[in-house]
């Protein structure tokens, strides 16, 4: 980037809020993701005006604009995939209220998902949705990813939980979205910004809802010999009208490899871990939980453990939140995926995957929401040797074609990012991405913001073209 | 019919065959929309003839209004222009229900009555339950944004809706979200289909989650003096670990039409609170106990659990709030304001003393803590219209500088041709602006019906 141009920003935000040398470059390559692009400037703003400036700024110089938050993303989504400026919202990491009466707080984008709810703790609130990577990761990239966790099967995702949001539009005019109520009169734009990955505006501001904690929160954990009983469980649990405020499952290698670090307590020569929260009033938590025990019993489960206190409760969360820690250590690089299918279909997916699994060569772990169907198959791979990267990737996107054929969607919550922006033609007709093509350019006409990401690039880049199933998606077309 | 009618007919007839095209003017005046008559009705019987009527329409640049069950056409502003009625009531199929997945894929025109009885079928239940439930359709509860009283518990149809196909302005087919519960795959352009008026595109398909049906529920009611003492149960409520379906609020005029309309007897001087609690008989009691000795704490005159019978009546009567108070005067004029708790007690002080000085009877039911439906019941004549739309204009002033979103649901059109019942529009309106021109570039989708003038 010519010189000019960092001195601006420096002008602009300090010395300290701006980086450029070659190192520090080689740090923002990467996020949660197995994706690399490097920027040529990182900026830090500290206030909503910075942020107007730096947009005025890149559209004089012509630079394309890409937001991060902490950077946790796992779908390339905050990496710049055509250079420019990476605008890093980590100094924008204030809670500026807690309006506990209301039950609503409204934050800066790069306050830690986690800090939130710690502070709101003290009036019994907590912010809802809770990636693995609460802890560092922030709302406005939750906000970003429209990003779930394991507590959205019985609370939503981020969209379920942000009322408002002031963004920078890439003409750098500042605009509001929605508010502090329960509902605007007009489009839910709101409800569109979320998700959109960074591509439409940038988030300078967002209103949450928060809930209250729950007065009682019981925790299981059920143990198969059988993966097929563990996942009729889940089917049953729903059926009998239960919907649990976690339902988390680990597949016989995964346990394995997690219990090796973690000790969590899963026997090793058992095919499946089912690990189950229920919460809410005493009495509901308490009947569910007996409900869901005499379920996992009659599928066959050979033990069900109910953690007695705070500790165990921790110790049976403990290995599924380090779970992906624990797969760091058995193998130099993991690919994690995220797909989603109807959890009835869960038996016969993890069969298939089984299936690609061996004919690639790669041992494939299984950890995932099953109460939503969420999948997250970790293919174990090396890559440090491209030849297996390129087939890690194939495999990973046979498991997505298997997805959607089976039902369900390219990304239950880590979003579409430059990972799967070429496999979307699975789930949309050109002209479903061509009306989304529209939608973005009403927003950011030019393609300053986040370029490369969510749709699959234009013709001629050497894009896979890939057939839509039927069945799959919105419409019956 | 003039030759400009009969060449337009016959060519409608092409398109979707001649039963299936109304131009007689005892058809037509079913779909008026304020007070305007399309000059024809068309019932399309695929989604391909919804494609080709917008295409027809779009090229032959004919305002089109999607229509349903026809239960909310009173919302939004009268229409500029006003060709052709799209009826969607023949698209009625239940396309994929998965009762193990939760999840739901109907076409826009079934009713909610005849879902959920399919729903029911399997233990289950979409949440929306509506106005006019036998008559209301899920096209449009969603256009319409059709408020529930179980919206507490459950959110609204932004909380339920995965995915939808629909038809833009110009014909095309699109369709965003899925059918599984969670996913993040592209755009949710559906979420602008949520109350939108049919102003962006005709919805086809509509993919929800569904719920299981809860084993046992039961309904509370706590009388109060005032409404202070109302809010604070309420309040109490919203900070407890309960975790109700339904926490709403009657005035005691509200209370006085549900009586008036349900021949019951609920307290007619008495501000109401009313909490429905589910789940099994442990769970009921738990709330029964707890909201009991929270509405002593509030100051509540009586505190009563009602029967099986009378809590669907009332539950009823909660969903029917905005037509039962146009039952009472066709010249009801029925706010919906979205409002913070805080907010509550100076929002319905100011609506006190503009009844008070417009002497306008008012009846008010307020939702979930958030969403306040405030009915102006003047008497049914011209008359009273100046003194309504003084009222109006000045409350829509109150709540739109003291930060709650107002909007006005249903009004004489005397009151839409002297207001707009949309607050102005904010900072948004360029990009609202843009993405109707999106959707919909030759403006023939329900045009001027929207906020800001869409």
């Amino acid at each position: 980037m010519q010189r000019t141009i960092i001195r601006e920003l420096e002008r602009l935000l300090g010395s300290s809020g701006v980086l450029s040398s070659p190192e520090d470059l080689l740090l923002y390559e990467y996020d949660g993701s197995v994706e690399e692009a490097g920027p040529d400037a990182i900026v830090f703003p500290r206030r909503k005006q910075d942020v107007v400036e730096i947009v005025k700024l890149a559209n004089r110089y012509d630079l394309s604009i890409v937001g991060r938050g902490a950077g946790t993303g796992l779908s390339g989504g905050a990496l710049a995939r055509e250079g420019g400026i990476v605008l890093a919202f980590s100094r924008m990491n204030h809670i500026l209220e807690i309006d506990a009466e209301n039950q609503r707080a409204v934050v800066e984008p790069g306050v830690v998902n986690l800090d939130l709810s710690r502070a709101a703790e003290k009036y019994g609130l907590y912010f809802a949705p809770d990636p693995s990577s609460q802890k560092s990761c922030t709302i406005g990239g939750n906000v970003s990813e429209n990003s779930g966790g394991p507590h959205t099967l019985a609370y939503g995702v981020t969209s379920n939980h942000v009322t408002g949001l002031e963004v920078v539009m890439p003409d750098a005019k500042v605009i509001r979205l929605g508010g502090r109520a329960m509902e605007t009169p007009g489009y839910d734009l709101t409800g569109l910004m979320i998700g959109s990955e960074g591509t439409f505006a940038l988030v300078t501001e967002v209103t949450v809802r928060l809930l209250r904690l729950p007065e009682d929160v019981r925790t299981l954990l059920a143990i198969y010999d059988s993966l097929g009983d563990a996942t009729d469980s889940v089917v049953d649990i729903t059926a009998r009208g239960i919907i649990p405020a976690a339902c988390e499952m680990l597949d016989g290698w995964t346990l394995r490899a997690v219990e090796a670090y973690v000790h969590a307590g899963f026997p090793l020569d058992s095919a499946a871990v089912l690990l189950m929260e229920v919460e809410g009033v005493r009495e509901a938590a308490e009947t569910q939980a007996d409900e869901i025990i005499e379920v996992c019993r009659r599928h066959n489960a050979r033990e069900v453990r109910r953690a007695r206190d705070a500790r165990e409760r921790a110790l049976l969360w403990k290995g599924r939140k380090e779970a992906f820690g624990a797969v760091g250590r058995v193998s130099p690089s993991y690919y994690v995926l995220d797909g989603v299918i109807p959890r009835t279909k869960l038996t016969p997916t993890l069969l298939r995957i089984e299936e690609i699994a061996k004919r690639y060569g790669f041992v494939i772990g299984n950890i995932f929401h099953a109460g939503d169907g969420n999948l997250h198959p970790l293919i174990l791979f090396d890559h440090r040797d491209r030849d297996q990267f390129r087939r890690a990737r194939a495999a990973g996107a046979e498991i997505m074609q298997l997805c959607v054929e089976m039902g369900g969607t390219l990304t239950g919550e880590h979003g579409v990012g430059m990972e799967k922006n070429e496999l979307m033609p699975l789930m949309f007709t050109e002209t479903d991405l061509d009306l989304m093509r529209k939608v973005r350019a009403a927003f950011n006409p030019v393609g300053r913001l986040n370029p490369g990401k969510v749709l699959p690039l234009g013709k001629g880049c050497g894009e896979t073209r890939l057939q839509p199933f039927p069945q799959s998606a919105g419409g019956n077309a | 019919m003039s030759q400009v009618a009969e060449s337009l007919a016959s060519r409608l007839a092409e398109l979707v065959g001649a039963g299936r095209v109304h131009t007689g003017p005892k058809s037509l005046a079913a779909y008026e929309v304020d007070g305007r008559r399309p000059s024809a009705a068309l019932l399309p019987s695929s989604v391909a003839e919804v494609a080709e009527i917008l295409c027809f329409a779009s090229a032959e640049r004919l305002a089109v209004i999607p229509i349903g069950g026809r239960t909310h056409l009173h919302i939004g502003m009268p229409p500029h222009r006003y060709d052709l009625a799209l009826d969607v009531s023949a698209l009625n199929r239940v396309l994929a229900y998965e009762p193990h997945d939760l999840t739901l894929g109907v076409e826009p025109g079934i009713t909610y009555a005849e879902l959920d009885r399919n729903l029911r079928e399997k233990g289950q239940f979409l949440p929306l339950a509506p106005p006019f439930a036998e008559r209301a359709t899920l096209g449009g509860i969603v256009a319409a944004a059709a408020d529930t009283p179980v919206r507490y518990a459950h959110g609204t149809a932004k909380d339920l809706l995965l995915g939808a196909e629909f038809v833009t302005g110009e014909g095309v087919i699109s369709k965003s979200g899925g059918r599984v519960v969670k996913n993040v795959t592209g755009y949710d352009l559906h979420k602008l289909l949520i109350g939108s008026l049919g102003t962006l595109a005709v919805i086809t398909r509509l993919n929800f989650r569904t719920f299981p049906l809860p084993p046992l529920q039961r309904m509370f009611v706590a009388t109060f003096a005032d409404p202070l003492g109302a809010m604070a149960f309420c309040r109490a409520i919203m900070q407890s670990p309960l975790q109700p379906r339904v926490v709403d609020v009657l005035n005691p005029r509200a209370a006085g039409l549900f009586a008036a309309y349900s021949g019951g007897n609920l307290g007619r001087d008495s501000w109401l609170a009313v909490v429905e609690a589910a789940g099994h008989e442990k769970v009921l009691e738990r709330h029964a106990r707890d909201l009991a000795s929270m509405s002593r704490e509030a100051q509540a005159a009586e505190f009563i659990a009602l029967d099986e019978d009378q809590r669907e009546h009332l539950f009823g009567c909660l969903c029917e709030f905005s037509p039962i108070a146009f039952g009472a005067t066709s010249a009801a004029t029925v706010f919906r304001i979205a409002a913070l708790p805080s907010a509550l007690p100076a929002l319905l002080e100011e609506t006190r003393k503009l009844a008070a000085r417009h002497a306008l009877d008012c009846a008010i039911l307020i939702r979930a803590l958030g969403v306040v439906y405030l009915a102006l019941l003047p008497p049914a004549n011209p008359e009273a219209y100046p003194e309504l739309v003084n009222c109006s204009r000045e409350l829509m002033t109150f709540c739109v500088t003291s930060g709650v979103a107002p909007m006005i649901e249903r009004c004489p059109l005397e009151i839409k041709n002297a207001l707009d019942i949309w607050p102005p529009p904010g900072t948004e309106q360029e990009i609202t602006q843009r993405l109707k021109h999106v959707f919909d570039p030759h403006r023939i989708l329900a045009p001027g019906r929207f906020r800001g003038g869409i």
